[in-house]
């Protein structure tokens, strides 16, 4: 058993799945340091979390500009979101339990 | 521009990326830099092409590192480490060379930390600080406010959450024998509350402090002062204790290292509030002046107003001043973003700040240089050891990767040994620093970031030269096919190694030169005046609150004239407000009397009886100013600059300045250099003490430059005249002029004893080069010794090669000079940053040291006896 998703792992999944996405876009939608997020993907593409593709030579040079290359999730990236989301809300959960608890 | 680095930076970091996947890499970096650059960069949430591009190196290293296990490294470290071990010589040298380029380059940092970077301490939210001055559209400066000024500032700066005013002062403290001089700031009462200051011991000033003129007389003691001459005795608050002519209470003490909100110059040791201004001479309170500008300030931005905002809204509180100031219709408000340093001293500071990383980067590349050349060396003793490896499969990557590892052990080792070397350093710099220092050098987090980051760039630097040239790929091969004969790449790195030495030597020592001769320039320099064997004291007598009387004050600087004449060292005396390139200097604005388009803000100097005499300031026109009892009607003095500025190519003496009657001119006298040896001459007017008046004085006296005056002595002599009127600084003015070089004499000194190391290094790295060729060569010596050879013409072949590394390093170095040369131009005096005579003097020193380096190891060569080098190999 691998271990579970650490936050920014959780937050660069959340930004690949809302859309197929390239690196900077993720960098962009986190805020995340482009020092974590490129090594971070790297890891999960390791891992089988993300794949990652080049975009078409013919769309790039329509646009006159250099092919990117393109990451989504896999089957094992969306279960593992799911499960890393769940734990998290679960974690928010007690969390905000805790604080109500010695406020009240 | 950026896009341009931070593509460098991308393409930099690909060499990182194993090679099967590099080019994939650098594609995907680059597009994305591509497509940052074609987005606009506001509001998006994108960092700049930078701080994007800063991400590279780690993802390239992560890439590199990824098929690393824990294992492998640590057998890599155990590995390196019995390395090291085994040539403890080579590791120690090494080591502690490294450790002196790595320490020099942290050390400069602290200092640059410390003044340029880090905030004054003490202060709340620093960063939300500015400073605010006044400033005129057709006379750019940087100055003070008078009190109306700044009660109309306060009023209008809504942007503003609060605007203090603070002004330096000399302060007297303590009776009899206890009487000492101090300096300290009169401080509006919302002073520490505007900073944020939390008080050490008791309170700090209020509001409520500073409200009526003369009836708040409350002290706050820094934390130094308390400790010095309180002995730290918690009970001080509530004290009283006097001050000038009155008792003051005591309420706080403020926390250690705080020293108001400058970084630059003495650090105050006590505060009291603006209220208890002693006032002009005849105790005139300057709260209603506007022509008065002493005081000034510090504000702190309001919440959510960002300092744009705050720059903007000060063109609003410009406009108000004018129209109440009446005067100086073009008069601006300025902001500068934090405290510390006005613009003119971060300006001086960052210049001298970065001339001295520059140095000390070089110093680092020179020590890198050496450790490189000694890996070399001692790489050809390890060639049988990776050859071995090889044989056993050791592929190119794993062995560079060893070194690697090697060399961040070495690296890692002269970090730590360069500690030491910084903490000693945050003592002893602020003490050759030629400013007075206010903040601690001490290091901090930041300083030891950088250190590590030195030591990481060091170890780059050192490592790669003989990484690549073990593991290229030709001589692995070699070694695989198990040849005996250094590969060609190697020699010729080293070859370029000791080359970057002797340029670096040459361009440290012609620097050095440089700013040595600037310093004696210095030294014998016109300055207008007889520096030699003059000793100037600084007398004022505001401060001690007992001098109101104008004319009684004038009586005891005509007393102290008649005492200090009367000394058996005096050959004449005299006493004025200013002294050049000492201080006490002001100026006061002027015009030629009739013309009201023409005014300037001219050099003040009231002067005592003889004073053109005393200095040796020649009178070039007229006569010079009369004592008390000699000049019964206003007149004065004039500089050739001022002359010449106002009645160009008209006699000057018989006209007047200002109003009706005004001043009449009198003489002309020759310019001095007022505050600096390196700006021309300011015009001047010298106003006679009959007829101005400043309770700061400063008493001077000539003497024979062999027997000057003593501190002492002066010291003695006032305090016969008024034994509770302490004495400033006495200062030499021979030694104050080379003084006002200090930063010059202070990097030529730093420059001059690394210009020394990098020679001895150089030498070094020449002789091993060298010998390492006659080493080499040694069994075709014995060979022409064998037939009949000259040993003079073998010496000759060995040399030659030594003598050809050594001019490209005096042709490179020459190079190196001109542009250090150029960079130092702002510190040199009477030299110019190209200078021939110095260049040709630092190569001839360097091509001298280089044939010693070259000669020592050829001689020997023509020594080489045939059967023993024959049998050898």
């Amino acid at each position: 058993m691998p271990r579970p998703l650490g936050i920014t792992s959780l937050q660069i999944l959340a930004a690949i799945r809302s859309r197929m996405t390239y690196g900077l876009d993720i960098v962009a939608i986190t805020g995340l340091p482009s020092g974590t997020v490129y090594p971070t993907l790297a890891r999960l593409k390791r891992g089988g979390l993300v794949s990652a593709r080049w975009e078409d030579q013919r769309v790039a040079e329509r646009e006159g500009r250099p092919r990117r290359r393109y990451y989504e999730l896999t089957g094992a990236g969306e279960r593992a979101l799911a499960e890393g989301a769940s734990r998290m809300a679960g974690l928010a959960a007690e969390l905000e339990a805790r604080a109500v608890g010695r406020s009240g | 521009m950026r896009t341009r680095v931070a593509t460098w930076l991308v393409r930099a970091s690909a060499w990182l990326v194993p090679g099967d996947r590099r080019a994939e890499w650098r594609e995907e970096w680059l597009a994305e830099l591509g497509a940052l650059a074609r987005m606009s960069s506001n509001g998006s949430g994108l960092p700049g092409p930078l701080g994007f591009a800063a991400g590279a190196l780690p993802h390239a290293l992560w890439m590199r590192m990824e098929g690393w296990t824990m294992d492998s490294l640590l057998q890599d470290i155990r590995f390196g480490m019995r390395v090291l071990l085994r040539a403890p010589g080579f590791t120690l040298v090494a080591a502690l060379t490294l450790a002196l380029g790595i320490g020099a380059n942290a050390s400069i940092f602290s200092l640059v930390n410390g003044l340029v970077l880090r905030p004054p301490a003490g202060i709340q939210v620093p960063e939300r600080m500015v400073q605010v001055a006044r400033s005129y559209e057709s006379a750019p400066r940087w100055d003070n406010f008078s009190w109306p000024a700044m009660q109309l500032i306060r009023a209008e700066a809504r942007s503003l959450s609060g605007v203090a005013g603070y002004s330096d002062r000399v302060f007297v403290l303590g009776r009899g024998a206890d009487t000492e001089q101090l300096s300290g700031q009169l401080v509006t009462g919302d002073y520490f509350g505007v900073l944020g200051v939390r008080p050490y011991l008791g309170r700090l000033l209020q509001p409520a402090d500073d409200v009526e003129p003369g009836a708040h007389p409350v002290v706050v003691l820094s934390h130094g002062l308390w400790l010095r001459r309180f002995g730290g005795d918690p009970d001080v608050v509530g004290r009283t204790v006097p001050l000038g002519a009155e008792p003051y209470e005591v309420v706080g003490v403020t926390p250690p290292g705080f020293a108001g909100a400058r970084t630059l110059g003495a650090p105050p040791a006590l505060w009291v509030p603006t209220m208890q201004h002693p006032g002009y001479g005849g105790g005139e309170l300057p709260f209603d002046m506007w022509s008065a500008s002493w005081i000034y300030l510090v504000g702190r931005l309001a919440d959510g107003v960002s300092f744009e905002q705050a720059e903007a809204s000060m063109d609003v509180v410009s406009g108000r001043l004018r129209e109440a100031s009446t005067t100086n219709s073009d008069m601006l408000v300025l902001l500068e973003r934090g405290v510390g340093l006005d613009p003119g001293d971060r300006r001086q500071a960052e210049q001298i700040s970065l001339i001295l990383l520059l140095i000390v980067g070089l110093v680092l590349l020179l020590t890198c240089t050496n450790v490189a050349n000694l890996s070399l060396a001692r790489g050809a003793a390890r060639r049988t050891e990776v050859g071995v490896r090889v044989a056993l499969g050791a592929g190119r990557a794993r062995l560079a990767r060893q070194l690697a590892v090697e060399s961040a052990l070495l690296a890692l080792l002269a970090t730590v040994l360069a500690v030491p070397i910084v903490l000693v350093a945050g003592d002893f710099l602020p003490a050759v620093f030629p400013y007075a220092v206010t903040v601690s050098l001490a290091a901090d987090a930041r300083v030891f970031a950088f250190l590590v980051i030195v030591g990481v760039a060091a170890a780059l630097l050192f490592g790669l030269a003989p990484a690549w040239a073990l593991t290229r790929r030709g001589s692995i091969d070699a070694l695989r096919a198990g040849a005996s004969t250094a590969g060609r790449a190697r020699t010729r790195l080293r070859d370029a190694l000791v080359v970057s030495q002797l340029a670096l030597s040459l361009g440290l020592v012609a620097a050095a030169a440089l700013l040595g001769r600037s310093v004696l320039n210095a030294g014998s320099a016109d300055a207008g005046f007889q520096p030699r064997g003059l000793t100037a004291a600084f007398v004022d007598l505001a401060p001690t609150g007992r001098y109101d009387d104008e004319d009684a004050a004038r009586r005891l600087f005509d007393d102290l004239v008649r005492a200090a004449e009367a000394l058996p060292e005096a050959r004449a005396a005299t006493i004025a407000s200013q002294t050049p390139l000492a201080g006490g200097h002001s100026r006061r604005t002027v015009r030629p009397q009739g013309r009201d388009d023409v005014a300037f803000e001219a050099e003040l100097t009231i002067v005592g009886p003889r004073y053109f005499e005393t200095m040796g300031i020649g009178v070039v026109r007229g006569r010079p100013l009369g004592g008390l009892d000699d000049e019964p009607e206003p007149v004065v003095v004039v500089n050739q600059a001022l002359a010449d500025m106002f009645w160009p190519g008209e006699d000057a003496v018989g006209k007047r300045l200002d109003g009706d009657p005004g001043w009449r001119v009198v003489g002309v006298a020759a310019d001095v250099q007022m505050r600096s040896l390196r700006s021309a001459a300011n015009p001047g007017v010298y106003y006679p003490l009959a007829h101005a008046y400043s309770p700061r004085m400063v008493v001077h006296v000539a003497s024979e430059p062999a027997r000057p005056v003593g501190a002492t002595t002066l010291r003695d002599m006032v305090a016969a005249l008024d034994p509770e009127l302490p004495v400033g600084a006495v200062v030499d003015l021979h030694e104050a002029m080379i003084a006002s070089m200090a930063e010059t004499r202070t990097i030529a000194l730093l420059v001059g004893a690394f210009a020394l190391l990098a020679l001895t290094l150089a030498l070094v790295g020449l002789y091993g080069l060298v010998s390492y060729g006659a080493a080499q060569r040694v069994r075709e010596i014995g060979i022409r010794i064998a037939l009949g050879a000259e040993p003079g013409s073998l010496v000759r072949l060995v040399l030659a090669r030594g003598v050809a590394i050594s001019m490209l390093g005096v042709v490179v170095g020459l190079g190196v000079a001109y542009a250090l040369g150029q960079a130092l131009q702002s510190l040199l005096f009477e030299v110019a940053a190209a200078d021939v005579a110095t260049f040709a003097g630092a190569a001839l020193l360097l091509v001298a040291t280089a044939a010693l380096g070259a000669w020592l190891p050829a001689r020997r060569a023509g020594r080489v006896d045939p059967t023993l080098s024959l049998r050898d190999s």
